[in-house]
């Protein structure tokens, strides 16, 4: 690959994120912290990015994504019970079943947006809830499904445990690199030029031949197909799938992250969302029981006064110190807000 | 067959209920929409804070543990609950004041921020309703007078379900009369019509706008009050609440007031119909209509083209 190939695949911030996340397990409990937490916040990443593939990119806002997540870790649970207790296979049988479901509802729902749009994935997620919660000889109901293994990785010739918090880690790590890797490329290839279009103007896009329905279709799809991933993992994490992860409220809460980490404005948005929000978990956790309504009201502030977010102030920031000389512009470029 | 229709009668009357009260949630949502042009997604967590304060005016479990309040919780249950009636509609009003307030920085950006920022709401009223009052159900007593049932052939009534109905259709006579009969309805439905030319016309929009979000915010909590002992009081319930509010919308068209009431007796009788036959899923039925009404008819029944372009 000749260096500008290299530098399609790869930049500075994404580097330093696999820097940071790539040694998190060696220095998170030096700084008080423990190794569960480093697994939490890699599997909201990858959630969040995909719902970031939709709010931000697509300007569609999913407000009912929390129930994709759920699938995917209910259908890694019954692949893996049902079908065979291989990590691989089961892993792949949530996401086909999510990606299927998910491309159930986008073929309802692609062609709206806006409030039509919201609403309408909450209808669908709120169905997904009920189904979840009732049907109880599949899911577990109210219970969830227990007794979900982490499975060994299996690479032919090797097993690898991944019992350990640390293991599992590294297999999220991985999905979090591919990930990343796969969507900076999708946002950035003419397929992404496209979504940032129907963000801006979906009229627009279709005067000028193309389908957006099918686009959103895709997109959505796509977006669904990865937090089937994350729920997956988040699964193994928690070694069980629970209704309360595709509760409305869930679903909410990653919106939060998302925008309050600068979704609109930075592909790495949704990354310092989901560290701003988990270190706020557990430090204003441990003061008060009503951290969460202090986190939403961070939120109602980010939305009156910046929306852009915690990467709009990283702007901010820069401009002001003279290093880049644009104000903010709500464009899907990158900035230079690395992982940290 | 007679007695299949004689049986369908309970359901029918808490259909109409159901319907009526939908229809009053729905107008204070479609007024918001029509001045400020927000989708409110925090109007059903007003409805909610509604029925929750009524619960804290009426006493028993919910009441506040304070001794200068154990004297008011001594008078009779009718009284109480009048005073319940008004004053828990007030105080979500002015929640609803301090909301239009933090809306002001969206308006004329995109519709999405409005969205965000009532999103973001509605979980913090959420949250704030259960470190108040805790994650349990409520129940909101009732006065002697409108609890209990009567026997009409071989079928029970609902004392309250007709109650509920009298009531909410007496609130829509009565908006119906403030929005067309006096020069304060003229000037909200002026503002929904077009609010700049209220503007230009010397009145004071920023006073209308907080007037006019406080007005639906107290409609949603008086619907609340009143469909509390029917749903139950739960922090949850709001989400519950915004849906019927939303498909009710669609339905009748924004801006059309009998449209309104019409889609909301629709709705109403949907649900109640599922809550008679399959109990369980009566909620759900609420999002599949969303999902029907919004693929097949989301002009409307009217037609018109729709002012949730959003």
């Amino acid at each position: 690959m000749d260096p500008q190939g290299i530098k399609n695949w790869f930049t500075a911030p994404m580097l330093v994120s696999f820097l940071v996340f790539g040694t998190m397990p060696f220095w998170i409990e030096a700084i008080g912290l423990y190794q569960y937490l480093g697994l939490e916040v890699m599997i909201w990443v990858i959630f969040a990015l995909a719902v970031n593939l939709l709010l931000g990119y697509t300007g569609l806002p999913s407000f009912g994504h929390g129930a994709f997540l759920g699938i995917g870790a209910y259908a890694f649970g019954l692949t893996q019970f049902n079908v065979a207790a291989n990590l691989w296979i089961s892993l792949l049988g949530a996401v086909a079943v999510t990606a299927v479901l998910g491309g159930l509802v986008a073929a309802f729902i692609s062609h709206r947006r806006g409030i039509y749009f919201a609403l309408m994935t909450i209808a669908c997620a709120q169905i997904f809830f009920f189904i979840a919660s009732k049907w109880t000889d599949v899911t577990g109901g109210e219970d969830g499904l227990l007794n979900i293994a982490r499975l060994p990785i299996d690479l032919g010739l090797a097993e690898i445990s991944i019992k350990s918090n640390f293991n599992l880690y590294y297999l999220c790590f991985a999905a979090y690199v591919i990930i990343v890797a796969g969507m900076w490329r999708l946002v950035h290839s003419p397929f992404g030029k496209v979504i940032s279009a129907i963000k801006q103007n979906d009229s627009r896009v279709a005067f000028l031949g193309y389908n957006v329905w099918l686009y959103k279709w895709l997109i959505f799809t796509l977006s669904c197909a990865v937090s089937g991933l994350a729920g997956a993992l988040f699964a193994m994490a928690q070694e069980g799938a629970y209704i309360n992860i595709m509760s409305l409220q869930w679903s909410g809460i990653v919106i939060l992250i998302v925008l309050i980490g600068g979704g609109f404005i930075s592909f790495w948005g949704p990354v310092l969302g989901v560290i701003f929000y988990f270190l706020a978990r557990d430090i204003l956790g441990a003061y008060t029981e009503a951290w969460l309504l202090w986190f939403g009201l961070t939120f109602m502030v980010m939305v009156m006064f910046k929306p852009e977010g915690l990467a709009g102030i990283w702007q901010d920031g820069q401009a002001m110190f003279g290093r880049r000389k644009a104000a903010v512009e709500p464009c899907p470029e990158p900035n230079h807000a690395g992982g940290d | 067959m007679v007695d299949f229709f004689l049986g369908l009668l309970p359901h029918l009357l808490n259909g109409v209920a159901l319907g009526l009260l939908f229809a009053l949630l729905s107008l204070g949502f479609m007024l918001i929409i029509g001045v400020m042009e927000v989708i409110n997604l925090a109007h059903g967590s007003l409805f909610a804070l509604g029925a929750y304060f009524a619960v804290m005016l009426m006493g028993q479990d919910g009441g506040l543990p304070f001794a200068f309040m154990q004297a008011y919780y001594d008078l009779p249950a009718i009284p109480r609950y009048i005073i319940a009636l008004i004053v828990a509609p007030a105080l979500v009003a002015v929640v609803g004041m301090g909301l239009e307030i933090c809306l002001r920085r969206t308006y004329g950006k995109d519709p999405l921020y409005g969205l965000l920022l009532t999103f973001g709401a509605a979980l913090v009223l959420e949250e704030i309703i259960r470190e108040i009052w805790g994650p349990a159900e409520y129940f909101l007593p009732l006065p002697k007078a409108i609890r209990g049932g009567f026997f009409f052939g071989d079928m029970i009534y609902s004392n309250y379900r007709i109650f509920a109905a009298v009531f909410a259709m007496a609130m829509i006579g009565l908006l119906w009369a403030f929005l067309n009969r006096t020069p304060y309805g003229a000037v909200i439905k002026a503002g929904a019509h077009d609010s700049e030319m209220v503007r230009v016309l010397g009145y004071n929009l920023s006073r209308l706008r907080l007037f006019v979000f406080a007005f639906g915010a107290a409609l949603a909590a008086i619907a609340g009050i009143v469909m509390a002992p029917i749903w139950g009081v739960r922090p949850h319930v709001g989400v519950d609440a915004v849906i019927p509010a939303f498909v009710v919308i669609v339905l009748g068209g924004v801006g059309s007031f009998w449209g309104a009431v019409s889609a909301g007796l629709l709705v109403g009788m949907v649900v109640a119909l599922t809550a008679a036959f399959l109990t369980e899923w009566s909620l759900l039925s609420m999002y599949l209509l969303l999902l029907v009404v919004v693929t097949f008819r989301s002009r409307g029944f009217a037609g018109k083209a729709s002012a949730l372009k959003a």
